[in-house]
């Protein structure tokens, strides 16, 4: 790792003012300055989700106004009635279909390229990354033939190409955590007598299990939040939440049903990341 | 370490690799295979590049659009994300603000965002019942700038590229700016050779995928651009479900091209890549 430190004229050193940690404390014009872009970016990333909030109980808002005019269940009935329970429990079973295959997929891929040698890394290393490369309609157009041609069920094919586009994110989050995994708490339960499936539960998949969570919950907003693989090849019989949204979106006068809708789609993945913020911090159980 | 009974590693990384070559080739060599005429609907296969030269006259306002998009919204979320990654690892009440609202739309399904900025930037959108604009609204969904398409993307992917830098950022930045603070460096010259250093290859590597994915994303360019001229992904799933023989050919001869640019594109940036001191 080489850093060059800035060449060129030396500056004159200003001893910290106040206290220990002040060194990197700017005065200040730039207080004032990291503020307002604090705030400048915290509207950015806000204010795109503003509408839904706004749209999520308004039974009427026609255009000139500037808030709703009445507020009401309309939309959260309209959604009901279009399907949304349905399509709710279709996404959660899509989400964890897919978590459940590609997390312990990519935490044994991300194992055995950390820790041994795997013949070709290169090409394999390849071939798990290549779908953030590869467009999902591009993929969609020929794995429909080729699924058709094999027979496989259209729901198995969805999950399979959903676990597919998983993987890299899987493989990564466990690659990074066996970088920084100490296989000496392995070696000293085996030299203790444990045998090796205990090891891995009682050492291995808790020392892990925050990137395992990671990659799980990452796992699983592939298959929650896709829309293209679904639908081209779900064969058009398993709709699911986002498939709802696309359809209301596309469509005039029912924003109410969109924000509605689009709540759907945010809650359970946003619940989880705060069980992960949670989750994560604690830490790993089981070796005090 | 050395028991009979322990998996061999080709074994551990063989399920992963195999699904992901069943998808990844599987899928890229069936598309090409049918775009070549190989796998006819209907009648017998023959190799021919019919249904490229149909597409040709169509294929560069769609790529250089396609492209355009792709690399507003790239340019616009790096600087973005890269903004906001700065502001968390300087801690504070601001960092912990601007991380919680990143990490809130980092589960959003960018069809719910594109959802979401319709109805934020619409003629009869939020912001322009706020704003009282009525007719003077420009159209910005729909429109022929494509804004609220870059916007979204450069939205939603902003939080994926601060997400990413702060990763990089978070755990050595604040060694090497201090000793380059306590060495005299101002703001600006600890951004220009700590910080943008230090994050590069993290920049790097979480731009290129952005860009990868909206260059071949689908769903917000449909649903917030215009019918005409068409992005590459948008043409070819109108190609795709039109209803005559020799529209999946032709659908799948774009599906080529779009995969040829995103691969050569992942490539090069992985050539950029290995030049970067720090890469590695």
């Amino acid at each position: 790792m080489a850093v060059t430190l800035p060449p060129g004229p030396r500056t004159p050193w200003t001893p910290p003012r106040g206290d220990g940690s002040a060194l990197r404390i700017s005065r200040t014009p730039g207080r004032v300055g990291r503020t307002l872009l604090a705030l400048a970016l915290a509207v950015w990333f806000l204010l795109p989700l503003a509408p839904l909030g706004l749209w999520l109980f308004a039974d009427r808002w026609s255009y000139p106004a500037a808030l709703p005019e009445a507020w009401g269940l309309d939309g959260v009935r309209s959604a009901l009635a279009q399907g949304a329970g349905p399509a709710f429990a279709r996404s959660l079973g899509l989400g964890l279909a897919v978590s459940a295959v590609a997390t312990p997929l990519g935490a044994l891929a991300a194992r055995a390229l950390a820790y041994h040698r795997v013949p070709f890394p290169a090409a394999v290393n390849a071939v798990l990354f290549a779908p953030l490369a590869l467009p999902a309609f591009a993929a969609a157009f020929g794995l429909n033939v080729l699924l058709l041609r094999l027979q496989v069920p259209p729901l198995a094919g969805v999950i399979l190409i959903l676990s597919v586009y998983a993987l890299p994110y899987t493989t990564y989050t466990m690659r990074v955590a066996y970088g920084s995994h100490d296989l000496g708490f392995e070696e000293e339960a085996r030299t203790l007598g444990a045998t090796r499936w205990q090891v891995l539960a009682r050492v291995h998949l808790p020392l892990l299990a925050p990137a395992l969570a990671r990659s799980a919950f990452l796992a699983f907003l592939i298959g929650w939040s896709d829309y293209l693989i679904t639908l081209l090849v779900g064969g058009g019989a398993f709709i699911t939440v986002p498939m709802l949204v696309a359809s209301a979106a596309s469509g005039t006068g029912n924003d109410s049903v969109v924000a509605v809708l689009s709540v759907t789609a945010v809650l359970p993945p946003l619940i989880l990341l705060l069980g992960l913020g949670f989750f994560a911090r604690k830490p790993p159980g089981g070796l005090s | 370490m050395s028991s009979g009974r322990r998996l061999p590693p080709w074994l551990m990384a063989a399920p992963a690799v195999l699904m992901a070559s069943f998808v990844v080739l599987g899928g890229l060599l069936t598309a090409a295979a049918q775009s070549l005429g190989l796998l006819p609907l209907a009648g017998s296969p023959s190799l021919t590049l019919e249904a490229y030269t149909t597409v040709a006259p169509d294929l560069p306002s769609a790529v250089g659009l396609s492209l355009a998009i792709a690399s507003a919204s790239t340019i616009a979320a790096s600087a973005v994300g890269f903004m906001a990654a700065l502001i968390i690892v300087q801690g504070r009440w601001c960092g912990r603000v601007v991380a919680a609202v990143s990490t809130l739309t980092i589960p959003f399904p960018h069809i719910v965002g594109a959802a979401s900025v319709g109805l934020l930037l619409s003629d009869s959108g939020v912001l322009s019942r706020l704003t009282g604009a009525g007719e003077a609204w420009p159209q910005l969904v729909g429109g022929p700038w494509w804004f609220a398409v870059i916007a979204d993307y450069s939205w939603k992917e902003s939080a994926f590229i601060a997400l990413v830098v702060t990763g990089a950022l978070i755990t050595r930045s604040t060694g090497y700016d201090e000793t380059a603070a306590l060495l005299g460096a101002g703001r600006l010259r600890r951004l220009r050779h700590v910080l943008l250093p230090l994050s590069l290859p993290a920049l790097t590597v979480s731009a290129t995928i952005v860009f990868v994915y909206t260059f071949g994303s689908y769903e917000v360019a449909w649903l917030l651009g215009r019918p005409s001229p068409e992005p590459l992904p948008v043409m070819a799933l109108r190609v795709f479900s039109s209803a005559s023989l020799t529209s999946r050919p032709e659908a799948a001869a774009l599906a080529v091209v779009t995969a040829i640019v995103s691969f050569g594109a992942a490539f090069a940036a992985f050539a950029l890549l290995r030049r970067i001191p720090l890469w590695r």
